[in-house]
């Protein structure tokens, strides 16, 4: 669970300011890891749409996955909705889920290869040509720069 | 100058008991003050009532509603609904689309060759023909019939259709457009290279109203703190993700909160959140503003809006917003009245809802503040004022 980070008593409030704290506590929780939940990836993926032009975005939405990737097989309770004979048919499908371990458990160690190496690709790309446009428009604004010390006239 | 004496407003559904919708809100607002300001007005639209069937449920004909003059007129049957749906989805995706589809799409959308019929009978009868919003089959081919005296009441947004050729051609040939705000005329400009005169920002004056913030929760039995939603609930308007970030919410932080949401369209709820979901459908005015006065805040995740007429009711009720910042207008409002917050990702959405949910004071001025915002800047004098200024700039520009 999360608590703000801070509090407004005063009448006259000015959001802007407010936003401002809001991103900050938001940034420092980020760093703590507090976000880093499958969870809130998939709560995003309606927002994705909103924020594809975002340049954070991604990274962020990576950071959600990043820890949520590997996938816990034995994470789920073998349950039975019937009522009759409930416990018979748990019984057997836990045996089944047994015999079949040989099997299951490969395609889940190779799945979770998989998705950790997507998601370490997606964060490779993403870091390659974030540097990549951050380097672009370094040159760009130097060669701005220059262009304009060269149209300045000489007694300006 | 003389200000214009006949107006014909255009508008695919009247506002009327359970039609509810921004655009439509706002053209039968502008159309019944233009009638209070002396300007003789008829209002032309359709039978339809229900924004997903186009079904024609209303008796074709005239009818007298309060001041107006209102013409109802049959939806064109012939929609090919398959043919459209397709393009729609390619334009709204901003996939490859040639102009012959968007053609297509435009004459399979909502049209009456009727009520183009009577405008181009009648047409010699107004002396301005205002028209919205922008995104219908109807109004682009009834903009065509006599672009000089046309004012568009376009309600645009950031979106693949914005794109198209079409829609560019109809906002370069029409007499002028009347905006709900500045960042709508700024990305009309933007996407239609408009001069500045193109153009004035006019909105929609909203009456003051009081509202009790605890008998809504009263009448239906909510003992809780509620966020409140209201309007078309549907993916355009952002409810989805709505509902996903309250089903999130209330799992991380434990609060004990309701979602209550009101208007009209199917709701997909987790699971999870059904327990805390309080789905009142359609409310009258005064429940909604009720229900609006008793809630922590309204959230608004819809990133299309031209104007934001509910949250600005939010804030005549008392209570602060919550909006996407993608959403410019909705964030503008926010900037300028200090009365709501904004959140571009889940983690501020938590925060921000937190911040709002903890702080009682903080809420109260932030209501108050919304509020006087609304009585300062939406006041009906003012919007009558703007809306017969933008009648005389652009009978000036005719001249």
């Amino acid at each position: 669970m999360t608590e703000p980070l801070f509090k407004i008593g005063a009448a006259e409030v000015d959001v802007e300011c407010l936003m401002a704290e809001i991103r900050a506590a938001v940034e420092h929780k980020q760093e703590r890891g507090v976000y880093r939940d499958v969870a809130l990836a998939q709560a995003e993926r309606t927002n994705l749409a909103n924020l594809q032009d975002d340049e954070t975005f991604l990274r962020y939405y990576l950071d959600c996955l990043r820890n949520a990737v590997f996938i816990d097989i034995n994470d789920f309770e073998i349950r039975e909705r019937r009522r009759l004979g409930a416990g018979m048919l748990v019984g057997l499908k836990k045996a089944i889920w047994k015999m079949l371990k040989f099997y299951t458990y490969r395609l889940w160690s190779q799945q979770n290869q998989v998705n950790g190496l997507l998601v370490t690709a997606l964060e490779g790309l993403d870091e390659k040509y974030r540097n990549r446009l951050r380097d672009l428009e370094r040159r760009l604004a130097a060669l701005e720069e220059e262009k304009a010390k060269s149209c300045r006239p000489p007694n300006a | 100058m003389p200000t214009a004496e006949r107006i014909a407003f255009v508008c695919p559904r009247f506002a009327e008991g359970a039609t509810v919708g921004g655009a439509e809100t706002l053209l039968k607002a502008l159309a019944r003050q233009a009638v209070t300001t002396g300007h003789r007005v008829t209002f032309l639209t359709t039978c339809a009532q229900n924004h997903f069937t186009w079904d024609n449920e209303l008796p074709p004909g005239p009818r007298r509603v309060g001041n107006l003059d209102v013409i109802f007129f049959p939806v064109d049957a012939n929609r090919d609904t398959q043919a459209f749906l397709r393009v729609q989805d390619a334009i709204s995706r901003r996939s490859s689309f040639t102009e012959a589809e968007v053609q297509s799409w435009l004459k399979n959308s909502v049209n009456s060759s009727a009520l183009c019929a009577y405008l181009q009978e009648h047409s010699d009868e107004f002396d301005w023909i205002v028209m919205g919003p922008y995104l219908f089959g109807l109004v682009y081919f009834a903009s065509r019939l006599a672009p000089a005296k046309t004012l568009l009441v376009p309600c645009l947004h950031d979106e693949g259709f914005a794109y198209t050729r079409s829609f560019r051609e109809m906002f370069r040939n029409v007499a002028g457009c009347l905006f709900n705000s500045e960042p709508e005329r700024a990305l009309a400009r933007r996407l239609y290279d408009l001069p500045e005169s193109c153009g004035a920002v006019v909105g929609m004056g909203l009456d003051p109203f009081e509202a009790l913030p605890d008998t809504f929760a009263r009448d239906h039995g909510i003992t809780t703190p509620y966020v409140i939603y209201a309007g078309r609930r549907e993916d355009g308007k952002g409810t989805p993700l709505l509902l996903d970030y309250l089903t999130l919410f209330l799992r991380r932080t434990g609060k004990n909160l309701k979602l209550v949401m009101a208007g009209t369209g199917e709701l997909r709820p987790p699971a999870e959140l059904q327990p805390h979901l309080l789905d009142v459908g359609f409310l009258s005015e005064a429940e909604k503003h009720a229900a609006m006065a008793g809630a922590v805040a309204f959230c608004h995740p819809s990133i299309n809006e031209s104007f934001g007429i509910v949250i600005l009711e939010s804030w005549l009720a008392g209570t602060p917003v919550l909006v996407h910042a993608r959403c410019l207008v909705n964030r503008e409002h926010c900037l300028k009245s200090n009365g709501g917050l904004w959140f571009r990702i889940y983690p501020e959405f938590e925060e921000a809802l937190l911040t709002l949910l903890q702080q009682e004071s903080l809420r109260r001025s932030m209501g108050a503040a919304g509020r006087a915002y609304v009585l300062r800047e939406y006041g009906w004098s003012a919007i009558n004022r703007k809306f017969n200024d933008a009648l005389r700039q652009f009978a000036g520009r005719r001249i």
